[in-house]
Formats: C-alpha cells, structure tokens, sequence
C-alpha cells in the first residue's frame, strides 16, 4: 500500500498583491447575493421602471403622436427618484447583515488575523452595498440614456445635455456612499441584522417625518436638512441643473452629507476590531 | 530577545479601561511546541490576540518571527490563528468555509479549494468537507477552525484551547497531530488551562495568571523551581499509623493527615523524604507500602500550586 506524504508542499504559485484583500471580501458578498432567488427577484423588480422608461423613450422616438412624452433632462432625475424605493430595499436586504452577521458569527476575530486591514474589511464589505446600489440607480440611467441615443438616432440630446453623463454618476455616488456608510456603520452597533434593518428604516422614516412636522410648523423648507433623503434629493436637483425643491441651500445637504459619511466612518473605526477578551 | 525565537515580549501589558489583561509581561518563546498555561481569564486569549495583530497593547512591545505585529498585515500571511470561539457562518459548508478564508491570503479560486480540502485532509475532516458546518459536532468544529489556520502554510501556528470540547479520541488524534507539526518544523502556540493537555504535546511552556507570566521553560526547570516548596505525597499503606509516627521524626515533614487507607504528607525536601521512603519499603519494617503517588507528580498540581503562590 503506498504511504502518502502528509507534509506540506509550498505554494510556488503567484499571489494576488498586498492591498487587494478587500476584493475577496466584496466578491464572496457579491457571490452570495447573486445566489439567492429572492435578491435577484428585487433586482429585477428594481429595473422595472427602465423597462416603462425604455418604452416612453422607444414611444416618443417612433410615434409623433407621442412627442408629448419625449424624454428631457429632467426625465433622468425623475428616474433616479424613482429609483429611491429600490434603494431603500436592496440597502436594507444587502446591507443590514454585512457586519453584523460577520459580528454574529465571531467571523471578524478570523477575518483580522488574516492578511486583511480593517480599512480593507470595511471598503470590502462597502464596495457589496455599492455595487449592488450602482447596479440600481447609475447602470440602468447611463444605459437608459444610451438607449435614448439609440432610439433617437441622433446625438442631439446628448450634445445638448452632456451635463447628464456627470450628473447621473455623480449622484449615484454620493447616493450610494452616503447610504453605504451609514448602513455599515448601523450593521457594525449589532449581532442582529433584523434589528439593523429596523432601525434604518426607523432614522428615515424619523427623520422624514421630523421635517414633515418641522415644515408644518415653521411653514417653510428651510429645515430640510433633518431628512437624509431631503438633502440627496436637494443635491440632485443641483447637478441635474434644476430648480432646488427646498429653501435649503444645497451646500447646507452637501455638508450634512460628508458629516454623515464622516461619523459613520468613526463608528467603523471604532466598531470593526478584534473582540477584546480577556481569556 | 534570542536570535531563534518566534515571539518576543518586552514589558508588554494590556489594559481594557479599568481591568488589566496583560502585566508587564516579558518573554520569549523559541521555536517548537510551546504550551500557554493558564485558568479562564489568566490573559491567555489577550495575549494570543496581540501576538496574532488583532489587539494593540497598551504598552510595550512585541515582535513576531523577528518583525513587529501591530498594524503589519503583511506578517498575518506568516501566522495561523485557530480562536477559542466558534467563529464561523453554519450556513456554509467546511470546505466553502476554508477557501474563503485561505483566499484572504491572495490565493486564487483553484489554488484556494486545492489547499482548503488539503488542510481539511490534515485535520481528517475530508469526509465532512462538504457538510454544513452547522451539523458539525464540537470537536469537528474545533478542526476545521484548525484547518482554516493551517491552510495557507504558516510559521507558527497560534492555536486558543483547540482541544476544549473534543472527545478523548480525537483529542489524542489532535494532539498527535499538533506534535507531527512541530516535527516538520512549524512553531506553535498552544494554550490550555489543563496541563496534562500540554504536557502530552510539549515539555516547554508558559505559565501565566492574572495577566501575568509565572514560569517559563521546560517543564523540568518548572519542577526544579517549586521542588523548593512544600511537596505533597500520598502513600497508601497497610500501617498508616506505624508510617505516620515514622514521618513524624522527620525534620522535613511539614503536615500529616490521614485518608482512607493511606497518609498525605507535606515535606520541605521531596527528594530526601522519597529516598527515606524507598528504603522504609524496602526494609518492609512497616508493613507493605501499596502506592506513593503525589498530586505534585502531574503537572496540574504544579501549575496550581504556582498559581495559588
């Protein structure tokens, strides 16, 4: 019978580089959510209104009867809006475990004993949220914008409104790490995603309802600030050149914008480390 | 701090607000096996948390195969780190469970299922590769947290109570192995709070309580250091009464009592009262000795009489 050597053999192979460890961590959440029916079915869902778009863009191109409906600059900041219920959902389905399900299972006292640096973790476990936000606000506008094009037959618009190519990616990125970040950061305060999902749901909610109640009573919007959503949707009115919604001047959501992205960054800090026992 | 060894402490303490976890611990431990010997909250895990990067310490320093650890993740690819916890999604499958983890070391997705069910292999859990780990028992548990910190080829091996939970069997299958790793050349770190664990691994270890370190190197040298304090002994006899008038002569007989059958003695000088000993059985004056065995002859009592001291 042939004895088998039990002793290792080095790997010769070639090693991804120092620095790259967070790709690990972003493919395997990405890898998980692709593989579960339910998510994907909210994914597709969340492209409806591309399909409903597409049809007004294919309508307006090829029925003068329909030129009422022809797609304007406005018509994409519409769509992002749109997009904001999808956001809300894919945030709280994807983002609500992704550390705190880490946290659940001890899993980060693994992870960061490994070649992995806390920022790495975190711009790994990031980088799944954002993705999956992207794939929602800022890949279906940039390809309904190319679908524009297309039906259009002519580069006119986009000549005309060139502005929309920054303005769609900018706010889709500050959308998406804005929401990323605070989510992370509610996901590392516990071992319960269920409860992480709640609680976010609550501060919007909360503080959409607080600027209901402000605006009722000082009879103005100059307090739109209080609402997270208020001061994206202010900022997205600024790039895409319109009309702001609030009397709030948008540097004012600009900056509550980076505050939010900045203390969830020091909840992180604090959060994402090695439990301390003592043993 | 020797040329050779793998871990190196000088002054090292840590601190959790009030509550100290580390003392002023200066040590080194050499390459091997090395047993960290010490009761539940002893700052055994503390310790193991700072030597494997995850915590910074509050003071002093610590070097690990000749570089600092602290905020140095390039040195996490050269340590295995198997936690006292379970640490692990019971969703996902041994194998899932390693690959994924191995892959943090920058292996790709084959290179990385190779290794995975290699280590797996190791820890004879091959079998259950593709079970959930949810339906594992404790000591399956145990091993693949131990395959997980042996896949990727480490230098040294850091390994929190890894037989805690474990069946007798596989118990002395893990040891078995934990040894066979020191033989191909990896150095390891193993705590426990049993001694008789370690001792069946390593005759070099640490002992450490409250946060700070007791003794440290061979077991040998241990016993040396408490053969100088009182040493118990218990004989069970035919004449335990004739035995306890004889031991009563004795200078350096401290305490006597009586137990069932037999006498527990306390002397000062161990190796002069068992010389003493074997010729009175020899002799046969006092009737037939059945069994001298002392507490002290196992390593538990040696760390617990170190402890209690």
């Amino acid at each position: 019978m042939p004895i088998h050597d039990q002793g290792y053999r080095r790997y010769l192979g070639t090693r991804m580089p120092r620095g790259r460890a967070w790709a690990v961590i972003t493919t395997a959440g990405l890898r998980t959510f692709f593989g579960r029916r339910t998510f994907l079915g909210l994914l597709l869902m969340a492209w409806l209104p591309f399909v409903v778009r597409t049809v007004q863009i294919y309508a307006a191109a090829n029925f003068p009867q329909m030129a009422f409906i022809a797609p304007t600059a406005e018509t994409f900041r519409q769509f992002l809006s749109q997009q904001d219920p999808f956001v809300f959902f894919v945030t709280v389905y994807v983002g609500a475990g992704l550390i705190a399900n880490d946290r659940r299972a001890n899993a980060l006292q693994i992870y960061l004993s490994k070649p992995l640096t806390r920022g790495e973790y975190v711009l790994g476990k990031m980088a799944v949220l954002m993705t999956f936000l992207l794939m929602v606000t800022w890949l279906p506008a940039m390809v309904l914008l190319l679908v524009q094009v297309s039906f259009a037959g002519s580069l006119t618009f986009l000549k005309s409104n060139l502005y929309l190519f920054p303005a769609i990616t900018l706010l889709s990125f500050v959308e998406a790490t804005m929401v990323s970040a605070a989510m992370l950061a509610l996901s590392s305060l516990s071992n319960n995603s269920r409860f992480v999902g709640i609680l976010y749901a609550g501060l919007i909610f909360f503080s959409d309802a607080l600027f209901g109640v402000l605006r009722a009573v000082t009879g103005e919007s100059r307090l739109s600030w209080v609402s997270f959503g208020n001061n994206l949707a202010q900022l997205g009115d600024a790039m895409f050149r319109l009309p702001l919604r609030y009397s709030t001047p948008w540097p004012v959501s600009l900056l509550i914008v980076v505050a939010l992205i900045v203390a969830s960054g020091l909840v992180l800090e604090k959060r994402v480390r090695g439990v301390e026992v003592i043993g | 701090m020797t040329a050779e060894s793998v871990v190196h402490a000088e002054h090292l303490s840590k601190w959790y607000g009030q509550v100290i976890g580390l003392n002023d611990v200066t040590l080194s431990v050499p390459p091997g096996i090395t047993g960290l010997l010490g009761p539940n909250g002893a700052g055994k895990s503390t310790f193991m948390k700072i030597l494997t990067g995850q915590l910074k310490p509050s003071q002093g320093t610590i070097t690990v195969l000749g570089e600092p650890i602290w905020g140095n993740p390039a040195l996490y690819a050269r340590i295995g780190f198997c936690p006292e916890q379970d640490a692990f999604y019971e969703r996902m499958t041994g194998l899932e469970w390693v690959t994924a983890l191995v892959r943090l070391n920058g292996f790709d997705d084959a290179e990385a299922g190779r290794l995975a069910g290699r280590a797996l292999e190791l820890v004879e859990l091959t079998g259950a590769a593709d079970k959930k780990i949810g339906a594992y028992s404790k000591g399956m548990r145990q091993r693949v947290k131990m395959a997980q910190a042996l896949v990727h080829d480490p230098e040294l091996i850091v390994l929190d109570e890894p037989l805690s939970g474990m069946d007798p069997i596989v118990r002395r299958k893990t040891i078995r192995m934990i040894r066979d790793w020191g033989r191909q050349g990896k150095s390891i770190l193993v705590s426990s709070h049993i001694l008789y664990e370690i001792e069946s691994m390593t005759a070099n270890i640490l002992l450490i309580n409250q946060g700070r370190i007791l003794a440290e190197g061979d077991v040998h040298q241990i016993r040396d250091l408490i053969d100088e304090h009182p040493h118990t002994v218990y004989i069970k006899a035919e004449q335990t009464r004739s035995l306890a008038r004889e031991f009563l002569a004795y200078d350096d007989v401290l305490s006597l009592k009586f137990e069932e059958g037999a006498v527990v003695v306390e002397t000062g000088r161990p190796d002069l009262f068992y010389a003493r000993l074997t010729a009175l059985a020899a002799s046969g004056e006092l009737g037939v000795i059945h069994e001298v065995t002392s507490p002290d002859d196992n390593l538990q009592a040696v760390f617990e009489y170190l402890v209690k001291a």
